[in-house]
């Protein structure tokens, strides 16, 4: 499954990395991003992000699709769903274990979510166009880089 | 006035290029992305998926409103555009917005919002980057999906110099995105309300989801206080589950992605820097009523992908400017018949040339082209008809002694302009009329050839008999293939018979918009044929068997004895490459030349057997694929005559694949498209000889009983 989310994930352009959890708990990680949202390994940095956005950002995802090669983020945050619209290059971890193999396997969290306020993120890749002579360009109005870290926790 | 429209669209360079690549390269990207899906089940499902009735579509509704309110938003019914619009103003007046940020919305585009704000002084900023050029340019949406497809990178560089004061590189596409990016970028962060529109609305927990690539529609919704979301009925869906198989098909459809970037997935009043206020409205405009009408509700199972405009051959000469209204496409065609002016709407549905390619791609399964016959049908003679095609559909398509005497007129007509039974040119005719050779009118009708070839051979034994209609174009102009046909099947012991009084099939009449004129031909073509249909009904022209095959059930439903005999002849009506293959012949080619074959639409996609798979064991080595090969020849029979400049270029693609393909024949079995392709192969001097599958088998072929 892993095997097919890095597929797709790689034909939308993402760089994807296989990562142990230690090279995530190296001291001073987040110091590279101006946003870090890993609740996972009690890493949060967040600031209010404004019109001139943000260098970079690192997310932690709730589920992979490997159908799809996309990711989930549960982006009912205000201040982590602007980062992840802002940031000029956003990356993004997802356990292994959240890794699903279809897009039905994400309709029980969908269900349960929506029940209150929710918004939820599917992420492909960085933001694109066409729109000029089909030419196609990556970073429009969102990231212009997403690279993707799958954390081995198995 | 449409002719104008088309010969200005033809016209445009650019277009032409930019639709002709994209064409190709979409079909190419559309079958990557299917890779490993079921397309026909996809295409089933979704149309169950979407098929509600008028009290479920309101039960939905409800079960959405009550969802939505109870997490704090507003719902609001829109009756109609007007109402809508004034909803929404006052929404933003409430919250004093002059300037608010739209992510793209077909349905606004369908209602006027931006004009209607506009005149209200608010100012709307479209942040998809295709509507924002459009808007810059005023113009409209030309592609449901890529909506401005049909402008080049310097009217668009163009553009940006007028708002940047500044020189903008038109070479550097990527600068532009920038340019895009961070002049939106303001306004995102100036406006008090964003509006979008919705791909789905889930009634299940009272959520919607917006599907893009460019991230402008989260930009849209997270920034500003205010969110309204304008959707039509049509875009409820009962559940999660539901949602996520239209999901699957979608970007697929739409642009030959797996996914789009961005799916977002939006419930109640999420949170912003202030508190949220959402508003839905949901949108009326005629809607409803349609929920209420079994056929033209299929209509409305659209999922919005544009793929019908990204396969139809019109609509590729000539743009969505032409092809369409505010939406575009053969969706768009039957949508300007709901929501817009019927005057339009009637000239829109007669661009369409029939080829059902619209029909088998479409994801949702909706039988696109049925629906656009069959409103022409039924609308055309609310509106001008010209007279001399009412005359031809009421008085002598019907009528087999009046359409003889008519033949027998014009072969004396013909007799100047005739040379070896072609017509070069037509003379004080529009110079577009005459874009490839036509045949002449035939010295004998097929029904006397016919008679005189029974009685010269006359025999007492055959092993079976099948029953021929030969339809109009075999009857009075291309008689040779019918006896070719003779010919062919007595060689292995077939009697051929056919019915007393050869009757138009009574497709022209139709495909004219004359929908009674088609009824009485229809009957009058009935009465020809026996009680008890014991035999094969053959075919040597694949419209008219299309025609007997889906559109006799249809026009007979409540004449009985005519439906029963109709059903009969839907079982038995089939192709010479059907007939021939089911009798299980032993078929030898007994020649070298390379021959490639053209597939006519209503033998694929109408009688849906593949003469093309039947050929090729024949032809073995032989055989040369031609590219395309389904793709329309551009004939469409009226269509050729009112469309003489769109049909003409539609020919040019076909032949360039021909040719390329340097066989000897290029082989199809209709005669339309016989007519087509030799003519317009003959009128550029080119020398591949067009045959039809009767004649290339009786000449070259050798058919032996399997014993």
């Amino acid at each position: 499954m892993v095997e097919k989310f890095i597929m797709y994930s790689k034909a939308v352009g993402n760089k994807n990395f296989l990562v142990k959890e230690e090279d995530l708990r190296e001291k001073g990680f987040e110091k590279k991003y101006d946003i870090a949202y890993l609740p996972s390994f009690s890493l949060v940095k967040m600031l209010d992000v404004g019109r001139n956005g943000i260098s970079s950002a690192i997310v932690e995802a709730d589920y992979g699709i490997a159908e799809t090669g996309s990711v989930v983020i549960n982006s009912l945050d205000f201040q982590l769903r602007k980062a992840t619209c802002l940031a000029d290059k956003l990356d993004i971890v997802i356990f292994r274990s959240k890794i699903v193999e279809s897009l039905e396997d994400i309709e029980e969290f969908l269900r349960d979510l929506t029940k209150k306020n929710a918004y939820i993120a599917f992420i492909t890749g960085a933001s694109r166009t066409a729109d000029i002579e089909r030419v196609l360009t990556i970073g429009v109005h969102g990231p212009c880089e997403t690279n993707i870290f799958i954390v081995e926790d198995r | 006035m449409v002719r104008d429209k088309i010969k200005q669209a033809i016209s445009n360079e650019v277009l032409y290029k930019n639709l002709k690549s994209f064409v190709e390269n979409y079909k190419i990207a559309k079958e990557k992305a299917y890779q490993g899906h079921d397309f026909e089940n996809i295409r089933r499902q979704l149309n169950k998926i979407k098929d509600y009735s008028y009290d479920e579509i309101v039960s939905l509704y409800e079960q959405f409103k009550e969802n939505a309110e109870a997490k704090g938003c507003y719902v609001y019914a829109a009756k109609d555009g007007h109402d809508a619009n004034s909803y929404i103003l006052d929404v933003c007046r409430r919250h004093g917005a002059d300037l608010i940020v739209k992510s793209k919305s077909m349905t606004s585009e369908e209602i006027g919002l931006n004009e209607f704000l506009k005149q209200n002084d608010i100012t709307p900023i479209e942040t998809d980057l295709g509507e924002w050029i459009l808007q810059l340019a005023e113009e409209k949406p030309s592609h449901m999906v890529m909506p401005a497809i049909h402008k080049s990178r310097q009217e668009v560089a163009r553009l940006f110099e007028k708002i940047k004061g500044r020189k903008v590189d038109e070479n550097d596409i990527k600068n532009m995105v920038k340019i895009a990016r961070h002049t939106l970028r303001d306004y995102f962060f100036k406006a008090k309300v964003g509006i979008t529109g919705a791909n789905f609305a889930v009634a299940e927990t009272g959520t919607i989801a917006i599907v893009t690539n460019e991230g402008n529609a989260r930009l849209t919704t997270t920034i500003p206080n205010v969110h309204i979301v304008l959707l039509g009925y049509e875009k409820l869906v009962r559940s999660f589950s539901d949602s996520l198989k239209i999901l699957r098909a979608l970007p697929k459809s739409a642009t030959g992605q797996i996914i789009s970037t961005y799916v977002s997935w939006i419930s109640g009043t999420y949170p912003a820097s202030d508190n949220k206020e959402v508003h839905f409205v949901f949108l009326d405009n005629g809607r409803l009523p349609i929920l209420k009408n079994p056929a033209l509700k299929e209509a409305l199972k659209c999922i919005r992908c544009g793929s019908c405009a990204n396969v139809c051959p019109v609509y590729e000469i000539v743009g969505g400017h032409v092809f369409g209204s505010t939406y575009v496409g053969a969706i768009g065609l039957i949508l300007t018949c709901f929501y817009e002016d019927e005057k339009i709407a009637n000239e829109l549905l007669k661009m369409c040339i029939g080829c059902k390619t619209c029909s088998v791609n479409c994801p949702a399964g909706i039988d696109l082209q049925s629906l656009i016959f069959d409103i022409n049908a039924a609308i055309s003679e609310k509106y001008h008809v010209p007279t001399y095609k009412k005359i031809a559909a009421y008085n002598v398509l019907p009528n087999p002694y009046v359409f003889s005497q008519v033949s027998k007129i014009g072969k004396f007509l013909q007799k100047p302009i005739v040379k070896n039974k072609e017509i070069d040119k037509i003379p004080f005719v529009s110079k577009d009329l005459n874009f490839r050779v036509l045949p002449a009118f035939a010295h004998m009708s097929f029904t006397k050839i016919y008679q005189k070839y029974y009685n010269e051979n006359r025999r007492k034994l055959y092993k079976s008999r099948v029953f021929f209609y030969s339809g109009c174009a075999i009857e009075y102009f291309f008689t040779d293939m019918g006896l070719y046909l003779l010919n062919l099947l007595d060689k292995i012991d077939v009697k051929v018979d056919i019915p007393k009084k050869m009757v138009c099939c009574g497709l022209p009449s139709l495909h004219m918009g004359l929908g009674s004129a088609g009824l009485k031909t229809i009957l009058k073509n009935l009465r020809f044929f026996d009680e008890d249909i014991d035999q094969d009904v053959l075919v040597l022209c694949p419209t008219c068997g299309s025609t007997i095959k889906h559109e006799y059930p249809k026009y007979t439903t409540i004449s009985p004895k005519d439906y029963q005999k109709s059903i009969e002849l839907r079982e038995r009506v089939k192709s010479l490459s059907q007939l021939l293959s089911e009798l299980g012949l032993k078929i030898t080619y007994k020649h070298k030349y390379k021959v490639t074959y053209h597939n006519p639409c209503h033998q694929k996609r109408g009688l849906c057997f593949s003469t093309e798979e039947f050929l090729k064991p024949i032809l073995g080595e032989y055989f040369v694929p031609l590219k395309d090969s389904d793709k329309c020849c551009g004939f469409g029979g009226s269509f050729s005559f009112d469309f003489p400049e769109i049909s003409s270029k539609i020919l040019d693609n076909k032949i360039e694949n021909i040719i390329s393909t340097k066989a000897d024949i290029v082989l199809t079995d209709c005669p339309g498209c016989v007519l087509q392709i030799q003519g317009g192969l003959k009128k550029r001097g080119l020398f591949t000889e067009v045959m039809h599958l009767s004649e290339f088998l009786e000449k070259y072929t050798e058919l032996e009983e399997i014993k």
